[in-house]
C-alpha cells in the first residue's frame, strides 16, 4: 500500500516541470537574443537590456509553464493549502479566540466521541475481533407469554441442517466455569459452544488451534479447551507451550488445543469470556440445565433441555424478515412432526442487539439518551463559538471590504472564512478524540471494579470508526457555527465601511445575536433537567428499599461438587457449616441461598402450575424463584406477611413446601391469608404446599415492577451451588473474614468462589444508574458552563459596543444603577424566552429518558425549578457584570471610545 | 490570498491551440530552439506575429506535456547551448487536425465577411 502511494507521487514528481531545465533554457533564450543583436550591431549591454526588455515576463514565465504541468486538483489544493495557512495565520494573530473555540469544541466533541464509542461497541460491532458482528441475527424461542428461552442441542441440530437462509449456524451458551483445582480454582465466563463456532465468527488461534466441527461427533469425547488470550497470559504466563497442557475445568480434565485470537472475548457482551469447550463436554463438566435425563449424553439428545441460541450470519441476499419467516415455517413443521406438550411457542430471529437477556438490550435505551445529550452539549458549543465567530466577524469587517474591493467574490470569502472554521474544528476533533480516549477508561475502570469479581470486558477502542465520526462531528460543527456568520460577514457594504470605520448597529446581527443567547439558554435548561431528574433518580434509587438488608450480611459462594461431593455428601456439609456458622458467637443468624437478590440479570425463571388455576390458552407460567436455607428471611430481614418461614424441619422427609411474594399470592389467591394452605408445582415436580407468603423483593433491578416469586427449602431441593449469608454485628469485614474461616475449617480444599460484604453486590444493580446519571450530570455541567460563557461574551460583547450610549445616559445624568438595570432587563427578557422555549423541549424530551428514570416523574417540579434557577441565575451574573463594568466607567471616555 | 480562477477559459483556449498550431507548423521543416521558433514565427508573418516569451515557454512545455513535441539540449550555430524542439509523429498529425480546423474556421469567417449585405426591410 505504502509502496504504492510511494510509486504514484514518484510519477506526480516526475510529471512536475523541472524547473532547473526551464531556468536554463531561459538564459539560452536571453543569451541567444543578446547575441543576435550583437550580431546585428548594438552594443553589448544596450542589446541585454533590449533583450532583457524583450523578456519582461521573464519571472513571470516558469508559473504558466508550470501550471500547464499540474493537474486541476493540485491547483485547487494548493488553493485550499494557502487558504489555511492564512487562517492559521490570522488564528495564531487572536489566540485567546482560538483557545477558547478549541477548547470548547473539545468538550463538545469529546463527549459526542464518548458516546459514540459505547454505542458502537454495543450497537456496532459487540462482538470484539469479530467482523460485521451487528449483522449477526440470533435466534431463540419465545412463548406466547413474551418468554425468551434458548434451543436444545437436537433442535438446533434440526436448525443447522435445515435452514436455509443462514451460511452457516452455531450455538452457545455462557456460563461461568471454575478453573483449576482445589483452593487455587477461580470463577471464569466460559462459552459451550458448538463445533463449527470459531469458523463461522472467523475467529483464528493465536496458539495451536481453534474449536472445530470434529469437536462435535460423540458426547464426552473432545475432551479439550480453548482458552482467551487474556486467561492465556494473565493465568499461565503467556506459556509458549501451553497447547498440550492439561487445565482442571469443573473438576475435570480438559487439554488445551489452543489459544484464541487476542482481540476475541467471546460473544457475550459485556461479559469478558474466558474459556471456550465444546458442547459434547456439557454433561462431563457438570451442566445439566435442569434436565431430568440421568445419563450424561441424555442432555444432548434431550429435546427439553435447552441451553443454546443459535446464531450465524444470513446467505447473501437473505433479509431479516424472510430469515425470521423461514425459521418461523421450520419451527411449525418441527411441533408438528415431533411435538412436545409445552405452551405454544414461536422460533423468533433477532438483530444481535436484542439477544435475549443480552446486555446490549438493557444499555442501548441509555446510550440513545445520552447521545441526544451528547448532541445538545455541541448544540450549544456551536451557538456558542458562532457568537464568538459573530463578534470576531465584526471586528474584520475592514479586511474582509478589502478584499471584496481588491475583486473577491462573495463564494472566495466565504470560503475562506469556512476554512478558517475547519481549520479551528480540526483540533477540537483531535483533542475530542484523546478526551475520550482518556476518559472511557476512567468510566470502564469504574465498572469494572463494581462489577468484581466478575471479569467485564468492553469493546471500547478508539479507533479509525470513532476518529471519523469526530472529524465528521467537527466539519458538521464549523459548517453549523461559521455558515451564518460567514454569510453575513461576507455581504458588507463596502461604501459604509470603508468612509466611515463605524461601529456597524445591523439589526439582523443583533437579532441573531438575541436569537444565539435564547437559543443557548433553552438547550442548557433542557440539559439541567435532564441531568437534575438523573442525579434524583440515583438519590432515590440509593434510597430506596429494595425490600431486605443487606447491610451487616455477607456473602460466600462456594461449589461443593469442585471437591468431588456427591448429593449426601453435600447436604452433610452444608448442614456442617449452617450449624458451625450459626454456634458463633458473634453471628445473629446464617442462612443458604443460591441467588441474591439485585442481582442485575434475570435468574431463569420456571415453569409453575397452579392448583385450581386453569392457565388461559397459551399462557406461559414461569417465575423466578430462589432456593434457601431455613433462616433466610430472618437473616435479609424480608418481612414475613402470613405463615411461617422454612424450618429445619423442613426436610426431604417431610411434605413439600413452598413460599410465596405477595404479588404471586395476590395474583392466584387474592392476598396473603387466602395462599396459606393452597398448592402448587414447579415444572413436573410435587405438589407443594404454600406454608409463607413474604412481602416483595427488587430480585434483579432496582427500577423493575413487582413480579410473582417463589422460594424452596434447600433441604427439599439441592443444589452444589449455594450462597452462604451470615449476619452479625461485627464490621463487615471481620463477619466475611470469620464466615470464610468456616468454609475452610469444614474443608481446606474448597475454592471458595467469592467472599465479599452483600451490600457490595447490591452495587452491580445501580451501576447503569449511576454511570447514567454520571455521565448526565457530566453533560448537563457541561452544558451550563458552555452557555453560561457564551452569554457572558454575548452580553458583554452588547455591552461594549454600547459604550457610547452609555457615555451619553451618564452624561444625561443616569446613575449606574439604572444602567444596570436596563442592561439586566435586557438580559433577563432574553433568558426568559429561552428559558420558556427550554422548558416546552424539556417537557417533551424528559419523556425519553423513561428507562433511566426511578423514582422520580419526568416533569419532577424540583429538577425543573432547580434547572431554572440555575440558568437564570447564569444569566443574571453574565449581565451583571459586564454591565456593572461599564456603568463605571467614566462618561468621558465612554464619550471618547469611538 | 490568491484570487486567480484556476480554470482556463475557452477564450485563451482558442489562443492557446492557434499558437501551438504555428508552433508545430514552424516545426515540420526540422528541430529549433525556442529562440528560433519565436523568430521564424515573426519573419514569417512579416513581423505581424511577436511571440513572446511568457506565452512560447509555457506553450512548448504544454506541447511536451501532450507528447506532440520532445526536447533535447544541443549547439547552435554560433555554438550556443540551447534546447531543441522536435516534433513527434503524433504532433504531425495534430498539426493535420488543427490546420485542417483552421482553414474550415478561415474559410467560415471569410464567407461571411464577402456574403452580400443582407436584405433588409420588411417582408
Amino acid at each position: 500500500m505504502r509502496l504504492w502511494i510511494l510509486a504514484w507521487f514518484e510519477r506526480l514528481k516526475r510529471r512536475r516541470l523541472d524547473d532547473d531545465d526551464f531556468q536554463q533554457e531561459i538564459r539560452a533564450h536571453l543569451a541567444i537574443a543578446a547575441e543576435e543583436r550583437i550580431a546585428d550591431g548594438a552594443y553589448e549591454r544596450s542589446a541585454q537590456l533590449a533583450s532583457l526588455n524583450e523578456f519582461a515576463t521573464v519571472r513571470l514565465t516558469p508559473e504558466p509553464a508550470r501550471r500547464v504541468w499540474t493537474p486541476w486538483w493540485v491547483d485547487a489544493l494548493h488553493d485550499q493549502l494557502s487558504d489555511v495557512r492564512h487562517a492559521i495565520r490570522a488564528l495564531a494573530k487572536h489566540s485567546v479566540f482560538a483557545l477558547t473555540v478549541v477548547g470548547v469544541l473539545t468538550l463538545g466533541i469529546g463527549l459526542n466521541a464518548a458516546v459514540f464509542t459505547m454505542l458502537k461497541s454495543i450497537a456496532l460491532s459487540p462482538i470484539a475481533g469479530v467482523d460485521g458482528s451487528a449483522r449477526l441475527p440470533v435466534m431463540f424461542r419465545e412463548t406466547t407469554a413474551g418468554r425468551q428461552l434458548p434451543v436444545s442441542y437436537p433442535d438446533y441440530q434440526y436448525l443447522r441442517d435445515h435452514d436455509g437462509a443462514f451460511s452457516g449456524l452455531f450455538g452457545s451458551s455462557v456460563a461461568t466455569f471454575n478453573l483449576g483445582k482445589g483452593r487455587s480454582a477461580r470463577q471464569v465466563w466460559g462459552e459451550i459452544v458448538t463445533g463449527n463456532y470459531f469458523q463461522i465468527l472467523g475467529v483464528r488461534a493465536e496458539r495451536g488451534r481453534t474449536l472445530l466441527p470434529s469437536d462435535e461427533i460423540a458426547p464426552g469425547r473432545h475432551p479439550v479447551i480453548v482458552l482467551s488470550d487474556g486467561l492465556w497470559r494473565r493465568d499461565f504466563a503467556a506459556d509458549p507451550d501451553i497447547v498440550g497442557k492439561t487445565v482442571e475445568i469443573n473438576n475435570y480434565p480438559l487439554t488445551v488445543v489452543g489459544v484464541a485470537d487476542p482481540t476475541f472475548h467471546g460473544t457475550t457482551v459485556v461479559y469478558d469470556v474466558e474459556v471456550f469447550v465444546p458442547v459434547m463436554m456439557a454433561p462431563q463438566l457438570g451442566f445439566s440445565f435442569g434436565s431430568r435425563e440421568t445419563t450424561p449424553s441424555g442432555i444432548l439428545s434431550d429435546r427439553r433441555t435447552s441451553f443454546l441460541f443459535p446464531q450465524g450470519y444470513l446467505r447473501p441476499g437473505t433479509t431479516l424478515a424472510s430469515a425470521a419467516a423461514q425459521a418461523d415455517a421450520l419451527w411449525a413443521t418441527l411441533s408438528r412432526d415431533r411435538p412436545l406438550a409445552d405452551a405454544a411457542e414461536r422460533l423468533r430471529v433477532v438483530p444481535f442487539w436484542q439477544t435475549p437477556g443480552g446486555a446490549p438490550s438493557i444499555i442501548l435505551p441509555t446510550l440513545g439518551v445520552l447521545t441526544a445529550m451528547g448532541l445538545l452539549v455541541l448544540m450549544i458549543a456551536c451557538a456558542n463559538i458562532a457568537g464568538l465567530v459573530l463578534v470576531r466577524a465584526l471586528s474584520r469587517r475592514g479586511e474582509i471590504a478589502v478584499r471584496l474591493a481588491l475583486g473577491a467574490t462573495r463564494i472566495r470569502i466565504i470560503r475562506l472564512l469556512i476554512v478558517e472554521n475547519l481549520v479551528l474544528a480540526m483540533p477540537g476533533a483531535l483533542f475530542g478524540v484523546l478526551l475520550a480516549q482518556r476518559g472511557i477508561p476512567v468510566l470502564v475502570g469504574y465498572a469494572e471494579r463494581l462489577a468484581a469479581p466478575q471479569r467485564i470486558f468492553f469493546n471500547i477502542e478508539v479507533d479509525s470508526l470513532v476518529i471519523g465520526f469526530a472529524v465528521l462531528v467537527a466539519c458538521g460543527s464549523a459548517l453549523a457555527f461559521g455558515f451564518v456568520p460567514a454569510l453575513q460577514s461576507s455581504r458588507v457594504d463596502l461604501v459604509s465601511v470603508i468612509n466611515e470605520d463605524a461601529s456597524p448597529r445591523g439589526a439582523s446581527r443583533g437579532r441573531l445575536r438575541a436569537g444565539l443567547v435564547v437559543a443557548q439558554v433553552a438547550v442548557s435548561l433542557l440539559l439541567l433537567v435532564g441531568a437534575g431528574l438523573a442525579t434524583r433518580s440515583v438519590d432515590a434509587a440509593r434510597r430506596t428499599n429494595p425490600g431486605f438488608d443487606a447491610s451487616h450480611v455477607t456473602a460466600i459462594a462456594v461449589d461443593v461438587k469442585q471437591n468431588g461431593y456427591d448429593e449426601s455428601r453435600g447436604r452433610v456439609f452444608y448442614r456442617k457449616l449452617l450449624d458451625a456458622a450459626r454456634a458463633d458467637a458473634g453471628i445473629e443468624s446464617a442462612t443458604l441461598a443460591a441467588y441474591t437478590p439485585l442481582g442485575f440479570l434475570d435468574t431463569p425463571a420456571r415453569r409453575v402450575a397452579i392448583e385450581g388455576y386453569e392457565p388461559r390458552r397459551g399462557e406461559d407460567l414461569a417465575f423466578m424463584s430462589n432456593t434457601v436455607g431455613p433462616d433466610y428471611f430472618r437473616t435479609l430481614r424480608i418481612n414475613l406477611t402470613a405463615g411461617r418461614a422454612f424450618e429445619d424441619r423442613d426436610d426431604e422427609t417431610a411434605a413439600p413446601v413452598v413460599m410465596v411474594n405477595h404479588t404471586l399470592a395476590q395474583r392466584f389467591w387474592g392476598g396473603a391469608p387466602n395462599a396459606l394452605g393452597k398448592r402448587l408445582r414447579v415444572a413436573d415436580g410435587d405438589w407443594r404446599t404454600v406454608i409463607g407468603v413474604v412481602a416483595d423483593v427488587k430480585y434483579s433491578r432496582i427500577n423493575e415492577s413487582p413480579r410473582p416469586y417463589f422460594y424452596l427449602p434447600f433441604l427439599q431441593s439441592y443444589r452444589s451451588t449455594m450462597i452462604l449469608h451470615t449476619r452479625g454485628p461485627a464490621p463487615i469485614d471481620v463477619l466475611v473474614d470469620r464466615a470464610r474461616a468456616r468454609v475452610t475449617a469444614l474443608d481446606a480444599d474448597l475454592p471458595i468462589l467469592y467472599a465479599r460484604p452483600m451490600d457490595e453486590m447490591k452495587r452491580g444493580a445501580l451501576l447503569l444508574f449511576d454511570l447514567t446519571a454520571t455521565m448526565l450530570f457530566i453533560f448537563g455541567v457541561a452544558g451550563m458552563a458552555l452557555s453560561a460563557l457564551g452569554t457572558y461574551g454575548l452580553v458583554s460583547y452588547l455591552v461594549k459596543q454600547s459604550t457610547h450610549e452609555i457615555g451619553i445616559r451618564m452624561a444625561l445624568g443616569a446613575t449606574g444603577r439604572s444602567i444596570v438595570l436596563a442592561f439586566l432587563t435586557r438580559g433577563l427578557t432574553l433568558g426568559a424566552i429561552g428559558a420558556a422555549l427550554g422548558m416546552v423541549a424539556a417537557l417533551g424530551f424528559t419523556r425519553l429518558l423513561g428507562s433511566v428514570l426511578f423514582g422520580v416523574s419526568a416533569t419532577d417540579a424540583v429538577s425543573f425549578a432547580r434547572a431554572l434557577a440555575v440558568v437564570l441565575g447564569g444569566v443574571i451574573v453574565a449581565t451583571i457584570v459586564p454591565a456593572w463594568r461599564a456603568a463605571r466607567t467614566n462618561p468621558l471616555s465612554a464619550l471618547r471610545h469611538q | 490570498m490568491t484570487l486567480h480562477s484556476s480554470r482556463p477559459d475557452a477564450r485563451t483556449d482558442l489562443l492557446h491551440g492557434t499558437l501551438d498550431m504555428l508552433i508545430l507548423r514552424t516545426l515540420q521543416w526540422g528541430s529549433q530552439h525556442g529562440y528560433a521558433i519565436g523568430q521564424t514565427i515573426r519573419a514569417q508573418s512579416s513581423d505581424v506575429l511577436q511571440v513572446e516569451a511568457g506565452s512560447l515557454y509555457p506553450a512548448l512545455q504544454r506541447l511536451a506535456k501532450r507528447g506532440w513535441v520532445t526536447s533535447k539540449w544541443g549547439q547552435t550555430e554560433a555554438n550556443q547551448r540551447a534546447k531543441f524542439y522536435r516534433i513527434t509523429p503524433e504532433g504531425k498529425k495534430q498539426l493535420l487536425r488543427e490546420e485542417s480546423r483552421w482553414t474550415e474556421l478561415v474559410n467560415a469567417i471569410s464567407q461571411v465577411m464577402k456574403a452580400a449585405p443582407a436584405p433588409t426591410g420588411k417582408e
